[in-house]
């Protein structure tokens, strides 16, 4: 009760503040227009979605949301049916919206004020071409990760020689097949973004959260990916790799790991420490937890020059470099580093 | 405001018929069926006129017969020689007119609201949807790069990725000046206002007909500056593309996903980058045609959608249709329009051909 209550004294009393700054001048700022909405709204006045934007715009920034317009404009945006403010219509933008949709939006509007991701918020997310149902605490997928995927498929192509690359139309397309190992899927953003773009490919996907076996295992059914996919609940510290070969060797290990320095946790923001599952960023000390056990693993599990894709923090490429260096028994080493990421 | 004159008017716009009794077009066949023409069109030519032979035979017999059942069977066949004639010149006019690589290229088609405040806006929102509901209708793709709409409905700018089967062929025509007269719904005394939008046709360049430089472009999200990765969780998923040497810059926001919006920044980019390069060419081959395509006809009004006498009138061929509802849903209507165009673009180009082929011969 209390934290639903909250928010909405917050509100209330962001909108003070503007308004006496104010003065008595004309009312230009936002939140009073915004405030004089809200009483239209109860008496089912039109309204339109950018008058409603710009309302919980105003509401917002009252109460230190961050990405206030952005949020505003996804929340509204998704009730009218689109998946951005710029992708709605000209029409839909101007047509008053009806009660039912006020309030939906009012609703999802009350999560974001409690700081819950918007992708949380809507229930759903796109990763790349898919759009995949998001549930707190499952790890909501950044953008960087979409790149990563990027260069997973551009080294499966290059693999099976495809021409893709060299844009030779003569000739016939040789179609990758390849294996491929996914550690820690959360909503299964990777493993189903490869099996879509890789139509010959199998995924295993583990987690050690069950929420995220459940989540993946969702988003591989609504995407129509569930027979090329098995999603298993697995923790890389207690599990026995033996389970990870249902499939014999694989070609690729795939991961986006937790590496979030334990010391930079503190740091984060309060909708990531609220409502994302910690596991899934907290890399320990060094933020090389995880990524050393994968590495660990690896030479079990790949076949012969076979690949490992990590995203990791900048400060890790060089620190990963060494610790291969001392670990010459894995018959590992580092091949490229992109950006933010690399593959080895 | 009046309708601009047509440079010539569409009585000029010969037919077939007129086409193929032209002397220089004779003269020209003539040639094509020697040596000169390719081992098909001599055999259509050829073809041709062993049909005009047999035509003038036919009906030569006719006139000589006076039996009533040979005179019926000489008429069925007059018309099927003159069916198989229209076809035959249908065919040599296609073979002549060399086909164009561009013509099955993809496309990026932007519209932009020009003078005339709401109104226009509002208009530029209905040619948009028309030329969607007409990609449906040919069965192409229809992608939204960027939308800016106005507060009441109306739309300032936007821009559309077009693919499918000869897209380009089609849609290069519509480029120009788009004008409506009309009363608007803003409009109290009920006078009649005239507003314009512009449409520009960018065909997109396949990867080996452009190529840029990575370090050629700067590429700007929400999320390059400070901490990235499992570090936050923004949504702002905008992209930003500048290329560098000239200056270029296109932007999406359609998408939640980051990637999909540079994908769509970068085709937009890499269409107007296309679209510089074959300015100077184009301006060079096209100067002295009524039908400008592209981007080069960007400036010149093209058509009038007048909805007091319910008409849409196309100022470069002077061809006038009504029912401007109907057309404005995008199919059938607009696309004999389109066609029309086509085929007076196809004449041009013929009449283009043979005059140079004229000169060559003098000299």
């Amino acid at each position: 009760m209390r934290l639903l209550t909250s928010p909405l004294r917050r509100m209330v009393l962001g909108l003070q503040n503007l308004c006496e700054g104010e003065g008595g001048s004309p009312p230009k700022c936002c939140v009073l227009n915004p405030h004089r909405l809200l009483r239209r709204q109860n008496f089912s006045a039109e309204v339109t979605a950018t008058e409603l934007v710009s309302y919980w715009r105003g509401v917002f920034e009252a109460n230190g949301i961050p990405e206030a317009q952005e949020s505003s404009e996804y929340i509204v945006s998704y009730i009218l049916g689109a998946k951005t403010f710029h992708s709605l219509g000209a029409g839909s933008l101007s047509t008053p919206l009806t009660l039912v949709q006020r309030q939906q939006i009012q609703q999802l509007s009350m999560k974001r004020l409690q700081r819950m991701p918007v992708q949380y918020v809507l229930g759903e997310w796109d990763f790349r071409e898919l759009t995949l149902k998001m549930r707190p605490p499952v790890f909501i997928p950044r953008p960087e990760t979409e790149d990563l995927v990027s260069l997973v498929l551009e080294e499966e192509l290059q693999r099976s020689g495809s021409p893709a690359v060299t844009a030779d139309h003569q000739c016939p397309t040789v179609v990758p097949h390849p294996v491929i190992l996914e550690i820690g899927c959360g909503s299964g953003a990777i493993a189903l973004s490869l099996l879509s773009k890789l139509p010959k490919s199998r995924v295993i996907a583990v987690d050690k959260e069950e929420s995220a076996v459940n989540l993946t295992r969702e988003n591989a059914q609504r995407l129509q990916l569930q027979d090329r996919i098995r999603i298993l609940h697995y923790n890389v510290f207690s599990g026995f790799w033996e389970q990870l070969l249902p499939w014999g060797p694989v070609d690729t290990i795939v991961s986006n790991p937790p590496y979030v320095f334990h010391g930079d946790m503190s740091h984060l923001a309060e909708e990531i420490l609220s409502y994302e599952d910690l596991g899934a960023l907290d890399g320990g000390n060094d933020g090389m937890r995880v990524i050393k056990k994968i590495l660990a693993l690896a030479p079990c599990i790949l076949k012969d020059h076979g690949s490992v894709f990590l995203e990791v923090d900048p400060r890790h490429p060089k620190m990963v470099e060494n610790w291969l260096q001392n670990h010459p028994d894995l018959s590992l080493s580092v091949s490229a580093t992109h950006k933010d990421f690399f593959g080895k | 405001s009046e309708d601009p004159a047509p440079r010539r008017p569409l009585s000029s716009w010969p037919g077939l018929e007129t086409l193929f009794a032209a002397p220089a077009l004779r003269r020209f066949l003539e040639e094509q069926a020697g040596v000169r023409g390719g081992p098909e069109l001599r055999a259509r030519i050829q073809r041709l006129w062993a049909k005009e032979q047999e035509l003038r035979d036919t009906q030569e017999l006719a006139r000589a017969d006076e039996n009533e059942d040979l005179q019926k069977l000489a008429e069925e066949e007059i018309v099927s020689c003159q069916e198989e004639i229209t076809e035959l010149k249908r065919q040599i006019v296609l073979h002549l007119i060399p086909s164009e690589e561009i013509d099955n290229s993809d496309l990026v088609m932007e519209v932009t609201a020009g003078v005339g405040g709401q109104e226009a806006m509002l208009f530029t929102a209905e040619i948009f949807d028309m030329y969607q509901q007409y990609a449906a209708y040919k069965n192409w793709r229809f992608e939204i790069l960027e939308y800016f709409p106005s507060e009441i409905g109306g739309l300032r700018h936007a821009a559309a990725s077009i693919a499918g089967l000869e897209a380009y062929k089609h849609m290069k025509f519509e480029g120009g000046v788009h004008r409506v007269q009309r009363v608007p719904k803003t409009e109290k005394q009920g006078r009649i206002h005239t507003s314009t939008m512009t449409i520009a046709l960018l065909p997109q360049p396949m990867e080996i007909n452009l190529i840029i430089n990575p370090k050629d472009l700067q590429i700007e999200t929400k999320r390059a500056s400070g901490a990235g990765g499992q570090h936050v969780n923004t949504t702002d998923s905008a992209v930003r593309i500048v290329h560098i040497p000239t200056g270029v810059v296109s932007e999406c926001q359609q998408e939640r996903s980051q990637i999909r919006n540079k994908e769509k920044a970068m085709q937009m980019l890499r269409a107007k980058l296309y679209s510089i390069k074959l300015e100077e060419e184009t301006r060079k081959r096209y100067n002295a045609r009524k039908i400008q395509i592209g981007t080069k006809g960007r400036s010149e009004k093209i058509r009038t959608y007048n909805f007091p006498q319910d008409r849409v009138t196309d100022h470069r061929i002077n061809r006038t249709v009504h029912h401007i509802e109907s057309f404005m849903l995008g199919e059938e209507l607009l696309d004999e329009m389109i066609t029309s165009l086509r085929e007076y673009a196809d004449y041009e180009t013929l009449m283009e051909i043979i005059s140079e082929n004229v000169k060559t011969n003098l000299t």
